[in-house]
């Protein structure tokens, strides 16, 4: 079972470039320092971008963990 | 023998596994795109798709007439067939092919991005790649104009994209989002792959055999940008848009290398070949322009442009066959039907940068001042966040 407990779920299953990370950037607004942000997600591209935009912003990916037909992320707001 | 699989599995790890460093891409990307213009046929994407809907049409009885360009072996088609062809093949090696669904909002943006990239496409006399990357390197003054079209058109097209995310609100998929298959065919993949690639070298020898040299040339160095750009996930859209929206610009430090790279081979080749000069310099100003802001708007709709709609398509991605589809289509009715010869006119001239500046050694110094400026600019963004808008 999940290593993390999200305090948000973002679904961008079945989404491709660039919305994921979009997405993610909004919703990461909306957290408090510490919260933890679970991106449900499907597009191949996504496993780049995510730590890309995570080392830039100064959050934390955690780590991730595969779904039924997804992969999710784990991010710490930081 | 044991050790020579492991050594083999680690190596097929590095090259499949993990994404290849965008400047590795960069720099075989402008390899590669010299090896075609070597070839005498440049590198482009739009004019094979648009051989693709001259095809189509001509099928169903539109049009009368039979396309000039063949749909198998036209210079154009080919480079558009082995982009594709090198993308899926590579997706296949890498575990990546899988047909990938998306939400109907996501497939009404790859149809309407496409018909928007296939419009500015023409303007523009080409798609980010022959419009803008392949234009700048052969010395078409109109490269500079699609450029500054392109970023005008990310801005405007990553403006709807916010837009969208706080007024319309994405409905979850149904549970058909992708299915990535079960381990044994993630298994299979590698050797479908390995096939595939057999099956278009075999292709092109062939075709070399029959003294059908230039498109046996094309074709591989095609599929060769295919696996490139795939394993790169090279994208002409993140060296426009990132910048704007995460701030991020190794994306657009790749293209600006890769272009510099590129004007300084092609330059040598037309040096030596005066006859060639004017090769791909056809384009025109306002239109690059235009057909640039409209092009820009469409990438940012689908998530692809010109050659990362086509490699996304060939790794299976609903919401990007689409896209590539209505390209296609929409490209060859508007060249066909509004982009007449007048018209045409009244967009401007075809200018050859060395002839503006008394040779190719302030053309060359022209373009990597520009390329660099975009760099700095970017890069100072990348500390300041100054232009990012998300």
């Amino acid at each position: 079972m999940a290593q993390w407990t999200p305090d948000e779920v973002l679904d961008c299953r079945g989404l491709s470039c660039p919305m994921p990370i979009l997405k993610t950037k909004k919703a990461l607004k909306n957290l408090k320092p510490g919260q933890i942000l679970e991106i449900q997600g499907t597009d191949p591209g996504t496993r780049n971008d995510l730590p890309a935009f995570t080392q830039r912003s100064g959050d934390e990916l955690l780590g991730e963990e595969q779904g039924d037909g997804y992969i999710s992320f784990f991010v710490k707001k930081g | 023998m044991s050790v020579m699989v492991e050594k083999f599995k680690e190596g097929y790890g590095v090259l499949f596994d993990r994404n290849w460093p965008l400047w590795v891409g960069a720099i075989v990307l402008a390899l590669l795109g010299a090896i075609c213009m070597a070839a005498g046929r440049p590198w482009g994407v739009a004019g094979g798709l648009r051989v693709w809907g001259d095809w189509i049409f001509y099928s169903i009885g539109l049009y009368k007439q039979a396309p000039g360009n063949a749909l198998w072996l036209s210079n154009p088609a080919i480079l558009t067939w082995g982009l594709l062809f090198g993308a899926f093949g590579s997706a296949l090696l890498s575990r990546q092919f899988a047909f990938r669904p998306a939400p109907p909002l996501e497939l009404l943006k790859g149809l309407v991005g496409g018909v928007f990239m296939g419009v500015g496409s023409v303007m523009a006399g080409g798609c980010n790649v022959g419009g803008f990357y392949t234009a700048i390197a052969a010395g078409s003054v109109s490269g500079f104009a699609m450029m500054v079209g392109l970023l005008v058109g990310a801005l405007i097209g990553l403006k709807y994209l916010m837009w969208e995310i706080e007024h319309l609100p994405s409905k979850p998929p149904k549970q058909r989002t992708a299915k990535e298959g079960g381990r044994d065919w993630k298994k299979v993949q590698p050797w479908l792959g390995l096939i595939f690639f057999v099956f278009l070298v075999g292709w092109a020898y062939g075709l070399s055999y029959r003294a059908y040299t230039q498109p046996a040339v094309l074709m591989l160095a095609a599929v060769g940008i295919g696996v490139v750009i795939q394993r790169c996930r090279f994208c002409f859209v993140r060296s426009f848009r990132d910048p704007f929206m995460t701030g991020e610009a190794v994306a657009t430090r790749a293209v600006a290398l890769s272009v510099i790279l590129s004007v300084l081979i092609f330059f040598t080749i037309k040096w030596f070949r005066a006859d060639w000069q004017m090769i791909y310099i056809y384009h025109h100003w306002i239109g690059g322009l235009v057909g640039g802001i409209i092009f820009g708007i469409g990438m940012l709709l689908a998530g692809g442009c010109g050659s990362g709609s086509v490699w996304r398509a060939g790794e299976g991605q609903w919401k990007l066959i689409i896209a590539v589809l209505t390209f296609a289509l929409s490209n060859s009715l508007f060249k066909n039907y509004v982009w007449t010869s007048k018209f045409a006119a009244a967009w401007g001239k075809p200018y050859f940068l060395p002839d503006l500046t008394g040779g190719y050694f302030w053309a060359i110094v022209i373009t990597a001042v520009v390329m660099l400026l975009w760099w700095a600019v970017m890069a100072w963004n990348e500390e300041t966040d100054r232009l990012t808008m998300v």
